[in-house]
């Protein structure tokens, strides 16, 4: 899989950073806009007890 | 209702559902008024709310088609005279214009007042829907949705009505939209439904009174109505809820105070012969309650597991010669009073002791099974 | 500009690979263009016969050709593989050839990213199938009868197929946020000297807005469904009443997801008809700055409002209200944008050809699809709309005119660029009114259908729906059929035909055009100046 070097590195390590940035906001997305991780240590948290 | 006044109700609906497809069909490729009696438009209204908002259906679909013939009337405008076919010559100003340096404001400000014109009328209407009156006198009906059947529950009566879908055999045209008891409900007095389910989610719709709610498990809504006539009135379930979804029908039947009245004391005078029944310390037989069991699993219970017994396998499992039901009567028992959790096997815990017996004792002898296994109501009041 | 040269002539020394390494490795934008087009043809039939399946069990009221179980099968099926097989992937296809073209960039910013991003597609797609097919093996549990909303508790009784579904979602969201990562690094970073955000095409700028939508809904959906399978396989509770859990939330999550996709599925398509209604006016586009408002201000809305989905649930006065008046302001962006398409064909020097006459049919299409979309958004008359054939009609009246026929127009419209063959107008012109007739026999009655008290998924009617679903299943047929016409227009064209200009069309405008058809292999290896 090669690629031409059409990319100057600092282009390129611009890219990649913002592919990360993005990348991280996804995530961002995936965990907080919505109550699952809360959810989860709830239902957790509950079943472990006694 | 007289003769003439319904003629004149029938008269002013074709006259309106008839505008009404003339203004749809506008511009479109058929324009078959004659489709009126096949229904291109809501039934009309039994109730005050369910006409306030079939108004307000109305005026917002004269709105958008006013607005729709406007668009389509700039299209075809341009479409003709601005071609290049015409030697029309582009206007390549036309966009710096006084017009289109503030159509950007223009154009939302009238797309804006239409808006607020919707939504005022529609904010008035959707507060009396949403209002659901709190009076003494208020009828209070609970809407269980099962898969697939309907019960309701008249809570100041104390009377549960089982309504599920009629075979096409017998309810021939109306297959789909009839059920065998049907929901009967008084005019003039407030009706307040208290919709859940029992399982998956449903959809309690009637159009002619307008109420439409989801049926969620765990979960009470509530909505109301006021019939102003009688009739019967058909509607079915709205939310997709598995595999027979098709096959459960409404049907409302208006009555009169006083018939209502007479219909609560025949339902309260049958319930009342059947727990008798029921607790009447009596060894039924085998074939009573074979007799028995083959009406209450025929309806009941055939939906899924069908009159064959055949089931509708993997969903639904078949009980001919099914380890459970040739099995130990105590298991079978536990898994028609108690249900099994994670399929579409629901409790039936609900049923009195003799039903259950009977279904029961049908099962373990229909089909070939021929266990000859007779369940007494007493076992079943020992298995709880 | 010594690195662009020396980068100019390195492009020369990798000549084109050949096989199947130039399509399993490729990281050139346009092989992987190609790749994604190709994969939205096959899942557009795919889907398609699906729907042909649905509208023939339709036809007559009682149960002929399908069990319950498999008509609501194919229910889920048809609408998962249209928008995640068909749509989305055609719209990345457009993205993905014409994006680097349009701004004078090399290649997409992030090319082994881009290779990886289409091929998770067949993977996920397979999945898909397969949780169609399982059901018909022994011990393949029950098909997906739930429709492609997946609400629980109903999507907690499916058998084994739902988690193939789950995991095809999960896969195809991975695709998309990829896919969208790419765009919009490409578009903020690649663009050609001289070119700014504000002087940038109109496809850009309405990819740009797609795939930040895509970011931001995809892994909410993806969330969600995972939820979804913690309550299946591991004992927790979130849709669970009984376990604290509820399954309303469930909608909540899937909506939140499911309201922004509308606008997914639509804006690209939006941006395909800013290119092609002022190249056939022979006229630049009208408001632009009002187009790209109109469009941020439709995502933006479009985030907020997707309790419309659900007015039945129960929802306090207050929320219905909000929601309600949040959806029938979403006309005013969107009025715009049409208001903008119609006064850009105003006095110009219009010709038709079959991407003008798809554009054209999309204005007024959508139009009535919006309208019919401002009733639906009225609370007490949503009362009576909801769950019925009239959503059925609505939806489609919005999302074929406005997802896929806007696709149709920018395959034509960049067709003659990507093969160096014009295709066959007498042809083309054929399929675009079989199509648009077809269509509207098909979906037009069905507003009355609902109107009359028919619920949607349903696999049996009462005999009074009959005369309608007749004509609807009529139209159905010759819709579907119309689109082997398409297959064989592209195949054709492909193959051969009118040598194509670099600037295939008179009224045509920007930097794609500058470039030979088809374009060279690596393009715009030293970046154009804009001036």
């Amino acid at each position: 899989m090669r690629v031409p070097r059409y990319q100057t590195p600092e282009l390129r390590n611009k890219n990649v950073r913002l592919a990360w940035v993005l990348g991280g906001m996804a995530i961002f997305f995936l965990v907080t806009s919505f109550p699952f991780w809360t959810g989860l240590f709830r239902i957790v948290g509950t079943q472990a007890m006694p | 209702m007289s003769a003439t006044q319904q003629l004149i109700n029938n008269q002013s609906y074709k006259l309106k559902t008839a505008s009404l497809t003339g203004i749809l069909v506008a511009g479109m490729f058929f324009a078959d008024i004659s489709r009126a009696e096949y229904g291109i438009n809501f039934p009309p209204p039994a109730a005050d709310v369910a006409q306030e908002i079939y108004d307000i259906h109305m005026l917002t679909m004269q709105i958008t088609t006013v607005l729709l013939l406007i668009v389509f009337g700039f299209v075809f405008y341009s479409l003709y005279y601005h071609r290049k076919s015409r030697g029309f010559q582009a206007d390549q100003n036309f966009h710096n214009s006084w017009f289109g340096n503030w159509s950007w404001v223009v154009v939302p400000v009238m797309v804006l007042g239409v808006d607020l014109t919707i939504a005022g009328k529609a904010d008035a209407v959707l507060k009396k829907v949403w209002d659901v009156p709190k009076e003494e006198n208020i009828l209070d009906v609970k809407v269980t949705g099962h898969q697939w059947w309907w019960e309701f529950d008249y809570l100041d009566h104390d009377i549960k009505v089982e309504s599920r879908y009629v075979p096409e055999k017998e309810s021939g045209d109306l297959y789909l939209r009839e059920v065998d008891n049907r929901l009967v409900l008084p005019t003039g007095q407030k009706i307040r439904f208290l919709h859940t389910s029992a399982d998956v989610l449903h959809a309690f719709w009637v159009p002619e009174l307008a109420v439409k709610k989801d049926a969620i498990p765990g979960y009470v809504t509530e909505t109301w109505a006021e019939l102003n006539r009688e009739g019967v009135f058909r509607g079915q379930c709205a939310e997709l809820c598995g595999t027979w979804h098709s096959r459960m029908p409404i049907v409302v039947e208006s009555v009169s105070p006083q018939q209502f009245a007479a219909w609560v004391d025949d339902q309260k005078a049958i319930k009342v012969a059947a727990a008798a029944e029921a607790s009447a310390d009596k060894t039924w037989s085998l074939d009573e309650l074979m007799a028995k069991g083959k009406t209450l699993y025929d309806t009941k219970c055939a939906a899924c597991h069908q009159v064959s017994g055949m089931g509708l396998p993997p969903a639904f499992p078949g009980l001919k010669g099914s380890a459970m039901v040739t099995g130990p009567i105590e298991a079978h028992l536990e898994i028609v009073i108690k249900g099994k959790e994670g399929t579409a096997m629901q409790p039936w815990g609900s049923l009195n002791d003799l039903e259950i017996a009977a279904i029961v004792t049908y099962e373990r002898n229909a089909w070939d099974n021929n266990t000859g296994d007779v369940v007494q109501p007493s076992d079943v009041k020992q298995a709880r | 500009m010594t690195t662009t040269t020396l980068n100019h002539d390195e492009a020369h020394h990798h000549d084109m690979p050949t096989g199947w390494r130039r399509w399993l490795f490729s990281t050139n934008h346009k092989d992987i263009g190609t790749l994604y087009l190709l994969f939205a043809l096959i899942m557009l039939f795919i889907g398609g016969a699906s729907a042909m399946l649905i509208r023939l069990e339709l036809f007559q009221p009682g149960i002929q050709l399908l069990d319950p179980d498999l008509y609501n099968n194919l229910v889920t099926n048809h609408a998962l593989i249209m928008i995640f097989g068909a749509v989305m992937p055609a719209a990345a296809g457009l993205a993905n050839w014409m994006i680097p073209m349009m701004i004078g960039a090399p290649d997409m910013a992030l090319p082994r990213m881009n290779n990886l991003s289409f091929w998770i597609l067949p993977a996920a797609a397979t999945m898909l199938i397969l949780s169609f097919v399982v059901p018909f093996f022994p011990g393949g549990g029950t098909q997906i009868n739930t429709g492609w909303t997946l609400y629980p508790p109903l999507s907690v009784q499916v058998g084994m197929s739902m988690d193939f579904l789950i995991f095809a979602i999960h896969l195809l969201g991975i695709s998309s946020v990829l896919a969208s990562i790419n765009i919009i690094v490409t578009l903020l970073n690649m663009r050609a000297p001289g070119m700014t955000l504000m002087t940038m095409p109109m496809f850009c700028w309405t990819w740009l807005v797609t795939a930040f939508l895509l970011i931001l809904v995809v892994p909410v959906l993806a969330g969600g469904v995972t939820m979804l399978l913690f309550d299946r396989h591991f004992g927790t509770s979130f849709f669970d009443a009984a376990g604290g859990g509820d399954p309303v939330l469930f909608q909540h999550l899937f909506w939140f997801f499911g309201h922004p996709e509308v606008y997914i599925l639509l804006l690209p398509s939006i941006g395909v008809l800013s290119h092609v209604i002022p190249a056939f006016s022979r006229k630049p586009l009208f408001g632009y700055k009002s187009m790209v408002g109109a469009m941020l201000t439709v995502a933006t809305i479009g985030m907020v409002v997707w309790a419309h989905h659900q007015y039945t649930i129960g929802m306090s006065l207050g929320a219905v209200t909000y929601f309600m008046i949040g959806t029938i302001l979403i006309s005013i962006p969107v009025g715009l944008m049409i208001f903008n398409f119609i006064a850009t064909m105003w006095r110009g020097a219009m010709t038709f050809e079959t991407p003008m006459l798809f554009a054209v049919a999309i204005v007024l299409m959508f139009t009535f699809g919006g309208l019919s979309g401002v009733m639906l958004a009225v609370v007490p008359a949503d009362m009576q709309y909801h769950d019925s054939m009239f959503v059925v009609a609505h939806f489609h009246y919005v999302l074929m005119p406005g997802a896929v026929f806007g696709l149709f127009a920018g395959v034509f419209y960049w067709l003659p660029k990507w093969t160096g063959h014009m295709y066959d107008e007498t042809l083309g012109k054929i399929f675009f009114w079989t199509n648009v007739i077809g269509f509207n026999i098909t979906f037009f009655p069905q507003h009355f259908l609902g109107l009359a008290g028919m619920p949607r998924r349903i696999v049996d009617y009462n005999m009074m729906f009959t005369e309608f679903n007749v004509i609807s299943s009529i139209g159905a047929i010759i819709f579907g059929l119309s689109h082997l016409l398409l297959l064989y227009i592209v195949i054709k064209t492909i193959r051969g035909g009118k040598k194509a200009e670099s600037r295939a069309w008179e009224g045509a405008k920007g930097l794609e055009w500058e470039l030979d058809s088809p374009p060279a292999f690596h393009t715009w290896t030293v970046a154009p100046q804009i001036k």
